[in-house]
């Protein structure tokens, strides 16, 4: 069964339509990779499925629970929406990780503020998380002591802490040095392996192509291609073709 | 009594009891002001539109004036047109009237700060929060209180230094405080008159307690330096 179905989702910001109806369904344990240019409305559908914006139209559900009905009159309540969100984590471009906290203190805050177990069992699973990530010399270390790469491993270690059903990334590595890139999708990668469902967007072609199960091209607010990575060898639309040698 | 040396203890007990009476207002405006400030500056960036602007006016209408004015206009206002002494006689009545005015207006000034070590943060941090799954509260507790603190702290002990001094300003609806403790001797008080060292001397009592502000700030600058927000 499907662990994620998105239906029919648009949004709009004022005039301007980012999403015109995107449709997708999700197994557990398959990487899905979104690609597209800039403004193609990766990021906003992304943050729609994080609850951080409400679509105008369209279905997202979860693991065969409708957690979002843009049809449904029921204005959602602050503690079903906490709810809702905590089938996701969500990996930021900017790390956002809490500056005045130390590594460890960052991976433990909400699972001790939402009480997910003992003060014990919290730090254990998160020096682990933090050990997973290859950081566990810099635990107590501060965000502005560590390089970007990194940071975006703590953020990694931060959303698995919460143990959400489907890990997204928003261009995890667009923010970083290229040298330091590679630490961060090598993360990615293991997670993959270990069958972590995840949303990636990202621009980095090659990466998408080794680790996704399955690869949607986005371009202005549709999904304009979608299939296995073989597509990114041999796309069908001119605009995926156009968009692939580009890079 | 001429000779300084015998004038000394007297001004000094009488100065000591009037800079009292100045740390109490200063303290007292801080108690007031900090959390007042707080609710004033949600109120001005407050989405329901009519609240938010009634908060803006009064907040321009508070640093837009003098304090003394505020002032003055504090402590007579009510006697003078509903005829009804609403602070109390006497130099209880005088300090109610004076600690109204002071946290009303450091209120505002502290809004503004407040306003803008919230807002400077960057969204992210909210929004970090939110996908943890985090309430409102929590964030606001957990993730924006401290990056605030530590964007105010050079504004704020800007202000509060500021306000050490402007409690002189409550002489003019004649609160005892240590200005007037000091000029009570150059019309003559205590067998002493004519004398303004001990004006001058009032002097030493700012720059001693500002001097031990400014030590704090530094320090508590120093402890928060530990992080980059």
């Amino acid at each position: 069964m499907a662990v994620l179905e998105v239906k029919n989702i648009h949004k709009s910001f004022g005039r301007t339509e980012v999403l015109k109806g995107i449709d997708f369904t999700l197994e557990a344990g398959q990487v899905l990779t979104i690609i597209g240019s800039s403004g193609s409305g990766k990021t906003t559908l992304l943050r729609c499925l994080n609850s951080l914006e409400f679509a105008d139209k369209g279905q997202i559900v979860v693991g065969g629970d409708m957690i979002f009905d843009a049809e449904s009159n029921k204005r959602l309540s602050e503690s079903e929406l906490r709810q809702n969100r905590l089938h996701f984590g969500l990996v930021f471009q900017n790390f956002n990780l809490f500056p005045q906290y130390s590594v460890l203190e960052n991976v433990t805050l909400a699972p001790r503020l939402l009480n997910k177990g003992t003060k014990e069992e919290i730090e254990k699973n998160a020096l682990e998380l933090i050990d997973s990530v290859g950081l566990l010399d810099k635990k107590d270390n501060y965000p502005c002591e560590l390089s970007g790469g990194q940071q975006q491993r703590v953020a990694i270690a931060r959303a698995l802490a919460m143990n959400p059903k489907i890990l997204c990334f928003d261009e995890p590595t667009s923010a970083l040095d290229p040298e330091l890139t590679g630490e961060v999708l090598k993360v990615i990668r293991s997670l993959a392996e270990k069958h972590m469902t995840m949303i990636i967007v990202t621009h980095e072609m090659t990466f998408a192509h080794d680790v996704s199960d399955k690869i949607i091209f986005m371009d202005n607010g549709v999904i304009a291609e979608e299939g296995s990575p073989a597509i990114l060898e041999n796309p069908e639309s001119e605009r995926l073709q156009a968009f692939l040698t580009s890079f | 009594m001429n000779g300084f040396f015998e004038q000394f203890p007297i001004v000094f007990q009488s100065l000591n009891i009037g800079f009292i009476q100045t740390l109490k207002l200063f303290a007292v405006t801080l108690l007031g002001a900090i959390p007042l400030g707080l609710v004033i500056s949600f109120g001005s960036m407050s989405k329901f539109k009519p609240l938010s602007a009634v908060v803006r006016v009064l907040v321009w209408i508070i640093r837009g004036t003098p304090l003394m004015l505020q002032l003055l206009i504090i402590f007579y206002f009510p006697g003078l047109v509903f005829g009804k002494q609403l602070w109390g006689g006497g130099e209880s009545g005088r300090f109610i009237a004076s600690a109204v005015a002071f946290i009303l207006n450091y209120a505002c000034y502290f809004s503004e700060i407040y306003r803008g070590g919230i807002q400077g943060i960057p969204h992210g941090q909210q929004e970090a929060g939110q996908v943890l799954g985090l309430s409102k509260r929590q964030i606001f507790f957990k993730i924006t209180l401290l990056q605030m603190i530590k964007r105010i702290v050079p504004p704020m002990s800007n202000e509060i230094i500021t306000l050490v001094k402007d409690t002189s300003l409550a002489r003019i609806i004649a609160l005892q405080e240590v200005i007037w403790a000091g000029q009570a001797f150059m019309k003559g008080s205590q067998g002493i008159s004519g004398a303004i060292w001990p004006l001058f001397f009032t002097g030493v009592y700012y720059l001693a307690f500002s001097g031990i502000l400014t030590l704090l700030f530094g320090w508590v600058e120093k402890k928060l330096s530990y992080f980059k927000a």
